[in-house]
């Protein structure tokens, strides 16, 4: 599903984000990406999302060799990999509904099509009967579940999951992780970026972890052990 | 593109126009002074050409001929002259009749009409009154004239005054036209800049939900696009303003027209009516083009997706 072939990226004057990363992600995989702030995850999700295109080496998501990847076929790779982050980045003038439908109206999705999908995303996280309501009437694990519907309305074959817990508590980041592993028995590939040693610990998953901008360990099932 | 594309995108630009109405309103403000401006230029060459025409009307070239020119030969230069493609009428004058305009023009003054009568013949000579189609066709005519074999036949032309006039008046009106093709320069440089930062500002108002379309994978074209189509909403509103304000104030302009061409032939907003959709049409496809180049220069710029 997701191949990285010894990568490297760079930024002026001398900083190396990551350096000879090579990593295979298989299909329907649920990966926890670990490690200290400033070790390279977040520069691996820009990788993945073309946001950031590698100094050296070869990225392929789904057989497609995004290295090179023009900027007029960014959108077409970006719908099919669901992205959520620590800060939710919802619109707060627009309701629940409206900031999903947002996402596939931008795509230029009929009324009839968003009017179907957005409660059916709606349903998945649990937020049927809040699609009327606005961010911040929101708790944030609400919040970041409206996120995750919002990724999840083009079906996407990849979800990055980017610190979705940092700015939740305890109860929330449970619910945050329970839905994101409910996605991935539903057959999408998670790729969950975390510092949290609960949370990855309590997936149970396969983790990789980074030191320096490089792989220090990949556990098929793994804990946190830096 | 989809329908539903298309109304996205046309939703999209409005909230973008209506969000950043403080925004919206100054830069559409400059479009209009520019516009108005524009106008203004236009009703400057309508007075100017006006002032022409009718100075125009009432000059002509008159051609005194000789006392010993016979009236044939006066014909013939006149039909000679009737041949000249410049030439737009000639009004022949016969010796009897000069003479006895000339005897109207002076029945109240004794002396003269009594040397007149001391005379056993007619001292005038016949006159030809030569109009042009254009005031710059009168110095052609008149060196035809002079290169002619009639020109031996001629006591005097009657042009040099009138030529310094209509000199004169076309140097003002050259003059104004300058004054407001720089006018209205200024004014459209001016509104391409509030254009242009006006586009800008909104990318930045809008980088959130630049940053969510993005991430969703909305097309490079469609993020685009409602900056494009805001500068074509600046258009049609500043268009509409444009013309709304324009008609009043013609109509305001009109009595003091009227009074100083002593006529109420010349009416502006009737020229306006008929050429209203070369004047208005044009300015908006003008303005339109503008905020189109100036609004994909600020997307370049500015938008980076």
């Amino acid at each position: 599903m997701i191949i990285f072939k010894n990568i490297t990226k760079l930024y002026p004057p001398n900083t190396t984000a990551v350096k000879g990363i090579n990593l295979h992600i298989k299909p329907k995989e649920f990966v926890s990406i670990v490690g200290r702030s400033g070790t390279g995850k977040t520069t691996l999700v820009k990788l993945l999302i073309a946001e950031e295109k590698p100094t050296e080496g070869r990225i392929i998501v789904g057989g497609w060799d995004i290295t090179g990847i023009r900027s007029n076929e960014i959108p077409i790779l970006r719908r099919q990999i669901g992205v959520v982050f620590q800060d939710f980045k919802l619109l707060t003038k627009k309701t629940v509904f409206e900031n999903i439908a947002f996402a596939l109206q931008v795509c230029g999705a009929k009324r009839s099509r968003i009017q179907e999908i957005v409660p059916q995303v709606l349903k998945i996280v649990n937020l049927s009967g809040k699609e009327n309501r606005y961010p911040l009437q929101l708790s944030g694990g609400e919040q970041q579940r409206v996120a995750i519907a919002r990724s999840l309305v083009h079906r996407p074959k990849i979800l990055i999951a980017d610190e979705p817990t940092g700015n939740l508590d305890s109860f929330n980041t449970r619910e945050i992780i329970d839905l994101l592993l409910k996605i991935n028995e539903f057959g999408t590939t998670v790729l969950l970026v975390s510092h949290d040693r609960e949370v990855v610990n309590y997936v149970n998953k396969r983790v990789i972890a980074l030191g320096d901008g490089q792989i220090i360990s990949d556990q098929k099932i793994g804990k946190y052990i830096i | 593109m989809s329908l539903a594309s298309w109304y996205q995108l046309i939703i999209f630009s409005w909230q973008s126009f209506w969000r950043n109405i403080w925004l919206s309103i100054v830069t559409i403000t400059i479009i209009v002074l520019a516009l108005v401006s524009i106008n203004f230029l236009v009703v400057l060459n309508v007075i100017t050409d006006t002032a022409v025409s009718l100075v125009q009307e009432k000059i002509d070239v008159s051609v005194y001929f000789k006392q010993t020119v016979t009236e044939p030969q006066v014909l013939e230069v006149k039909t000679y002259l009737a041949s000249l493609a410049q030439v737009d009428d000639i009004t022949y004058i016969s010796q009897q009749t000069a003479l006895q305009a000339f005897r109207e023009r002076h029945q109240q003054n004794t002396a003269i009409i009594e040397s007149l009568e001391a005379l056993d013949q007619n001292p005038l000579g016949a006159t030809l009154i030569i109009q042009a189609k254009s005031l710059d066709d009168y110095p052609e005519i008149l060196s035809v004239l002079d290169n002619s074999k009639y020109n031996e036949l001629i006591l005097d032309k009657n042009f040099e005054d009138h030529a310094a006039y209509i000199s004169k008046l076309k140097n003002i009106s050259d003059t104004i036209n300058r004054i407001g093709i720089l006018t209205a320069a200024v004014f459209i440089f001016i509104a391409t800049l509030i254009v242009f930062n006006t586009i800008r500002v909104a990318i930045y108002t809008h980088r959130q939900e630049i940053g969510i379309m993005k991430l969703v994978g909305a097309a490079n074209w469609f993020i685009r696009s409602p900056f494009l189509f805001s500068g074509i909403w600046y258009g049609i509103v500043a268009t509409v303003f444009a013309v709304a304000i324009m008609f009043p104030l013609l109509k305001v302009m009109q009595p003091p027209l009227n009074a100083f061409f002593l006529t109420a032939d010349v009416s502006l907003a009737a020229y306006f009516r008929q050429h209203f959709w070369q004047i208005f049409g044009i300015e908006f496809l003008g303005i339109i083009l503008l905020n189109a180049v100036s609004s994909f220069v600020a997307i370049r710029r500015y938008l980076k997706v």
